[in-house]
């Protein structure tokens, strides 16, 4: 009989018990949102986080900590071998095993890397030879499209540095196909008539650029610039950045951004030309 | 006649005067001439850098009170105020999804905006994490007078329905960082102070690409 109640007491305490350690830990679980280190932290060390970290580690001044670069660091890493580690290296150019491997690629790297350490080839911070291109994303005339703004930067004798457009291009302006048949044109004595053909080459809407100058070269940033005025454009946001470079003297490379979660990710380089050309020669290219 | 600390001192005034109804793209021409007068030494700058991860500290442990459901709504209210403070007027939040066939897609909302959403998610449960690393880069100056960097950190976020994970995801950050010259009022005198800016979240992909 005196069972009962102990027994009674005790399953009490029990759940009691129970009640406040499903509590306690679901307190704890639920309050652990402390900052604290993460397994694959490494990945974000080892990842080229920001376009500016890039330069840094193509330039051997920061270590992946970005970290001024001192003489323990050097003794293990040397620069080449940093560059390397820039390159995007599930590039399918530089894996052997890859059917119709070249090599080619392979060599071309390394010339580059020779190159650069060979002359000491540092890339500017600000330098005009950085083109970021913005895809961005847009309406034209209630349509998607898509619209690449090429931007450099620009340094006042202060120092302050902006970046600023050089130029656009999209397939919405694509609508100016070359004259091939010849057949449009202002005839010769049109002067004469105070050029009365002019009325009839301005009504052929379709063929217009037919009635430039042969060197006649669209500016499409100015026709970007109207269409936004005008409303026909529609700007929404940038889709993705990627940069061309052609800072380093005989070189041209392209860097993007890659997302996933290995070491080799982040900012890197997904591809290398040879290159001759100034800004405004290479900026057609493109 | 007219001593550099003065010039500095009457720039310092107009800039503020300029500052107001200005935005972050524009400057009028005056200001722009004087914020070639006033710059940060490389030591000052160093010291920023610093205090700049104290500041991502600080608004990532506002995200985590915020975010926690088990955390008083006076507590949680006082957090999204003192996380705002922290951003400079108009800071905006885009946030990028990665769409099944390859696209990704970005909604921008006002920072008081996302973390007022933040506050009212629909989870029973939310854990936000964050790594314990942040990189900063070396700030610029813009035309405006005022320096510019990025922090870039590492959010890890999971919303549970009672005790099943609900959604869960890794995010990377980028989040501006502005230094402005501003009026203490207390001491009515211009110094330097650091902002955050416009923050653009982009989840880390785990699959290979």
């Amino acid at each position: 009989m005196t069972h009962k109640p102990f027994s009674r007491n005790f399953y009490s305490l029990l759940v009691c018990v129970s009640l406040l350690l499903i509590f306690v830990s679901t307190k704890s679980y639920s309050q652990n949102l402390i900052i604290g280190p993460k397994p694959d932290g490494q990945v974000f060390t080892a990842r080229v986080k920001q376009f500016g970290e890039f330069i840094a580690r193509f330039n051997f001044t920061a270590d992946f900590n970005g970290e001024p670069i001192d003489s323990l660091f050097s003794a293990k890493m040397t620069r080449s071998k940093m560059i390397f580690l820039l390159f995007d290296l599930k590039d399918k150019r530089t894996i052997s095993e890859n059917p119709g491997y070249p090599d080619s690629f392979n060599r071309l790297k390394s010339d580059f890397v020779v190159d650069v350490i060979r002359n000491k080839y540092l890339l500017k911070k600000n330098s005009t030879g950085i083109i970021a291109e913005a895809r961005a994303k847009a309406t034209f005339n209630g349509k998607p499209c898509l619209i690449r703004l090429f931007l450099n930067q620009e340094t006042s004798s202060g120092g302050a540095v902006k970046w600023v457009l050089l130029s656009a291009k999209s397939e919405i302006f694509n609508n100016l196909p070359p004259d091939t048949t010849m057949v449009r044109f202002i005839p010769p004595a049109s002067n004469e008539t105070d050029f009365m053909n002019l009325k009839r080459a301005l009504e052929d809407t379709g063929h217009l650029q037919d009635y430039a100058s042969s060197e006649y070269e669209p500016d499409y940033l100015a026709l970007f610039f109207y269409l936004i005025k005008t409303g026909q454009i529609r700007y929404e946001y940038v889709e993705e950045t990627v940069y061309h470079i052609i800072g380093i003297p005989g070189w041209y490379i392209k860097v993007r951004d890659f997302n996933r979660n290995e070491l080799n990710s982040g900012w890197l380089i997904t591809d290398l030309k040879v290159n001759s050309l100034q800004l405004n020669d290479f900026l057609k290219t493109l | 006649m007219i001593n550099k600390p003065f010039i500095l001192a009457s720039a310092a005034v107009l800039l503020s005067i300029c500052a107001q109804g200005q935005t972050k793209t524009a400057v009028t021409s005056k200001q722009a001439k004087l914020a070639d007068e006033i710059n940060l030494s490389a030591a000052d700058i160093e010291v920023f850098k610093d205090q700049t991860k104290q500041k991502v500290e600080e608004l990532q442990q506002y995200i985590v009170t915020l975010g926690s459901k088990d955390e008083p709504d006076e507590k949680r209210n006082m957090a999204e105020k003192e996380a705002l403070k922290l951003f400079y007027a108009g800071a905006q939040m885009e946030i990028s999804t990665s769409m099944p066939d390859g696209t990704v897609q970005k909604i921008n909302r006002p920072m008081s905006k996302y973390l007022a959403r933040l506050k009212s998610l629909p989870y029973t449960k939310v854990i936000i994490r964050f790594y314990d690393i942040a990189y900063v880069s070396n700030f610029t100056k813009g035309p405006d007078g005022k320096y510019y960097s990025t922090a870039t950190i590492i959010q890890e976020f999971t919303g549970y329905t009672k005790d099943d994970i609900a959604y869960k995801d890794v995010t990377k950050k980028e989040v501006e960082i502005i230094i402005d010259l501003v009026e203490d009022k207390f001491f009515q005198e211009k110094r330097w102070k650091i902002f955050l800016g416009d923050i653009k979240a982009s989840e880390t992909k785990p699959s290979n690409q």
